[in-house]
C-alpha cells in the first residue's frame, strides 16, 4: 500500500504546501540535491512526493498517475475535460487564491455586465469586419463561461501566454480572460472586471484522482484529507 | 455511416442533382478554420478536428459543406444565380459513435426570387428523402427569422432590445432570459463624472471625446478596435434603453406570437389574426411569408406534414429567412437541416450581398431510417 503526492516544484506554492503538510504532521524529507523531484514524507513509508509543476499536477491528477495533489482549482477545471469525473476537490488550502475574471478597457464606459458585452460581441463583425478577440490562457474556461453560461457565440479567442493584460493596448485583442489576485496589475493596464465577469474563485486546493484503488490507499488519502484539511482550517 | 451505403445511394443522389438543375462541387477535405470558427463561434472549436500546417495556418477537417462552398463560388467568382449540389464526408469530433458523416445536400445563391427559391429548396430536401425513404412520411418544420424580426419592430420595441431579441431566436432559454431582463434591467453601475453628466444631455461629441482621452491614457489605439463615437453612441442608448420597460402588452402580444404553431396552410391566417388583434403592422413580412407558404404548397408537398412553430430557430446571426428541419417518425433527431443565409456571403468576404438557401441531409441517419424499415 502505498500513494503518490504531487507538489509544486517552485515558488511560494511550494513553501506553502510544504508549510500546511508540516502542520498536518507530515513533514516532507527535501532531498540534498535541489535537483531531484522525490522525496519522501519522515515516517511514513507509505508516502511518496513528487514535485512538478502546477499545471502538469492537474494533468497527472486527470490521468491518474499521482493519487493526490496540490495545485491550483482554476488548472484543474481548465486542463481537465469533464473534470468532475476525473478530480476530486478534496480540501481546499487557503493560499493561492486568485479570481480567473474577464476584464475589459476601462474607456468602454457603456459596458459594465456580461449582457453589455454580449451586445457588443453580437455587432462587432457588422462594424469593424473581424469578430470581437479574447485574449487568455483559459481556453476551456472561457468558452465555458461565455458559450455555456452567457449564452454569447461570437467572439473568437487568442491565446496568450504571458503578459496577457497586455493585449487590447498591443492591439492583439479587445477584452481578456485572465488571473488577478489584487486587480493591480489590471487596473494599471487601464482595464476593469465586469461586474458578473467573476469565472472562478480560485484557490490552491488538495484534489484526489477519482480512480478505482486499494482499500488500504483509499484509507490513507481519507486520514491524509482529514489532517491537511484541519491545517488549512487550523 | 456505411461506406457501403453511400455507394447504393450516389447513383440515385446525382440522377436527382441533375433532374433539379444543380451541378455537383467538390470541396477539399481540408479547410482554413477560420471562417467555421468566424461564423460558428468559439464553441465550434471542441467540435471540430483542428490542426495546424507548417506555417502556422489553423486548419480543420470539414465540418459541413455549406461554408466551404460558398467560399468556392466566392472564390471563383461564378455568376449567379447557380446551384451546387455536394454529396461527402463531413468530420465532427463525438463523445461517441464515429467521427465522420455522410451529407448531401444542394446550395442554391443569387436567386431573387426569394419565394421561389425557398419552396424549391425545401421541395429538393423533400423530394431527396422520398427518394431515399420512399415509404416513410415525413414532416416538415418551418419557422421564419424574418417575421419575428418584424413583429419586434412592429411592438415599437428599441433598436438595442430588437437585436437582444433577435439573437436569443430559436432558443427558449435565452429568450425568456432576455425577456426577463428587459422586463425588469438589472440597475446601471454608477458612472463616473464628468460621463454621467455628458449622458444625461445625450452630448454624443462631447462624450466620445471623453472617451477618446480615455484610451489614449490606456493606450489603445482608437481606430484597431471599438472607437469613442460607438461607445458614447451605445452609452447614451443603453441610457435610453433603462429608463423604459418592456409593457405588460408587448410582453403579452410577444407570448402569443411565440405560441403559434399551426399547420403551413393555416400560416399566413393566423399571422394575420395576430397581426390584427394585436393591433400590428408586419407589413412586407406577412406578404413575404404567405407567398413563401403558397410557393410551397403549390409545389405538390402535403400541407398536412408541413407545421409552421413561431418559436422555431436558429440563433446563428446569418440565418436571416425561412428555416426548416424534415422529420420521420421514431428518428430522435431531423433529417434534414435547412434555412436562408442572405447574410452569409458578405460576411464570408463577397464584395456584394448575394442571396442563399441551401439545406443538408444527413445521410446517416436516413441509413438508420432505412434500415429499421426493412
Amino acid at each position: 500500500m502505498s500513494i503518490t503526492i504531487a507538489l509544486p516544484s517552485k515558488g511560494r506554492l511550494k513553501e506553502q504546501a510544504l508549510e500546511i503538510f508540516a502542520r498536518a504532521g507530515l513533514a516532507v524529507a527535501l532531498p540534498d540535491d535541489e535537483r531531484t523531484y522525490r522525496a519522501r514524507v519522515e515516517g511514513r513509508a507509505d508516502i511518496e512526493i513528487a514535485f512538478l509543476s502546477a499545471s502538469e499536477i492537474a494533468n497527472e491528477i486527470g490521468l491518474g498517475t499521482v493519487d493526490l495533489g496540490v495545485t491550483g482549482e482554476d488548472l484543474l477545471r481548465e486542463k481537465l475535460a469533464d473534470w468532475e469525473t476525473k478530480a476530486e476537490i478534496v480540501a481546499g488550502l487557503g493560499f493561492g487564491r486568485a479570481d480567473v475574471v474577464v476584464a475589459v478597457p476601462e474607456s468602454w464606459l457603456d459596458v459594465d455586465t456580461m449582457a453589455d458585452l454580449d451586445d457588443v460581441a453580437a455587432e462587432f463583425r457588422l462594424r469593424h469586419g473581424r469578430r470581437l478577440r479574447i485574449a487568455t490562457k483559459y481556453w476551456r474556461l472561457t468558452q465555458q463561461f461565455f458559450s455555456g453560461l452567457h449564452g454569447i457565440q461570437v467572439y473568437r479567442i487568442v491565446e496568450s501566454l504571458g503578459a496577457t493584460e497586455g493585449a487590447p493596448a498591443a492591439g492583439s485583442a479587445d477584452v481578456i480572460v485572465d488571473i488577478t489576485t489584487t486587480g493591480s496589475t489590471l487596473c494599471a493596464n487601464h482595464l476593469k472586471i465586469l461586474a458578473d465577469g467573476v469565472i472562478l474563485r480560485s484557490q490552491a486546493c488538495l484534489a484526489a484522482s477519482r480512480k478505482a484503488r486499494p482499500a488500504g490507499d483509499a484509507a490513507i488519502i481519507e486520514e491524509l484529507r482529514r489532517s491537511i484539511a484541519g491545517a488549512a482550517t487550523g | 455511416m456505411s461506406t457501403r451505403y453511400a455507394q447504393t445511394v450516389a447513383a440515385d443522389l446525382a440522377a436527382l442533382f441533375a433532374a433539379r438543375g444543380a451541378g455537383i462541387v467538390e470541396v477539399p477535405v481540408i479547410q482554413p478554420a477560420d471562417p467555421f470558427l468566424d461564423m460558428a463561434g468559439e464553441d465550434l472549436r471542441r467540435r471540430i478536428f483542428l490542426t495546424e500546417s507548417e506555417t502556422g495556418e489553423t486548419l480543420c477537417l470539414r465540418p459541413e459543406f455549406t461554408i466551404p462552398v460558398c467560399l468556392d463560388h466566392i472564390a471563383t467568382r461564378a455568376s449567379t444565380p447557380r446551384r451546387y449540389a455536394y454529396f461527402g464526408e463531413v468530420f465532427r469530433q463525438r463523445r461517441e459513435g464515429g467521427n465522420g458523416f455522410f451529407q448531401a445536400g444542394i446550395e442554391d445563391l443569387g436567386d431573387g426570387d426569394i419565394a421561389r427559391a425557398d419552396a424549391r429548396s425545401l421541395a429538393d430536401a423533400h423530394a431527396l428523402l422520398s427518394l431515399l425513404l420512399p415509404e416513410t412520411r415525413l414532416a416538415v418544420l418551418l419557422g421564419d427569422q424574418a417575421v419575428f424580426e418584424a413583429v419586434l419592430a412592429a411592438l415599437g420595441l428599441p433598436r438595442g432590445w430588437r437585436m437582444r431579441l433577435a439573437r436569443a431566436f430559436g432558443s427558449s432559454e435565452q429568450l425568456s432570459a432576455a425577456l426577463a431582463d428587459l422586463a425588469a434591467p438589472a440597475p446601471a453601475g454608477a458612472l463616473a463624472e464628468p460621463a454621467a453628466s455628458l449622458v444625461a444631455a445625450g452630448d454624443a461629441d462631447g462624450l466620445a471625446a471623453h472617451v477618446a482621452r480615455k484610451m489614449a491614457q490606456g493606450g489603445l489605439s482608437p481606430t484597431a478596435g471599438r472607437m469613442p463615437q460607438e461607445i458614447a453612441r451605445r452609452l447614451i442608448e443603453r441610457a435610453e434603453l433603462r429608463s423604459v420597460r418592456l409593457s405588460p402588452e408587448a410582453f403579452a402580444a410577444l407570448e402569443r406570437f411565440l405560441a403559434i404553431d399551426v399547420p403551413l396552410g393555416r400560416a399566413a391566417a393566423e399571422l394575420e389574426a395576430f397581426a390584427r388583434d394585436a393591433r400590428l403592422s408586419l407589413g412586407g413580412a406577412l406578404d413575404r411569408f404567405a407567398a413563401r407558404a403558397e410557393a410551397i404548397l403549390a409545389d405538390g408537398l402535403d400541407a398536412a406534414d408541413i407545421r409552421y412553430d413561431a418559436a422555431f430557430g436558429r440563433p446563428l446571426d446569418y440565418y436571416t429567412g425561412i428555416v426548416f428541419e424534415i422529420s420521420a417518425p421514431g428518428a430522435e433527431r431531423p433529417l434534414v437541416g435547412g434555412g436562408r443565409y442572405d447574410r452569409l456571403l458578405t460576411l464570408l468576404g463577397a464584395k456584394e450581398p448575394i442571396p442563399g438557401v441551401g439545406f443538408s441531409v444527413w445521410l446517416d441517419r436516413v441509413e438508420q431510417m432505412a434500415d429499421t424499415a426493412r
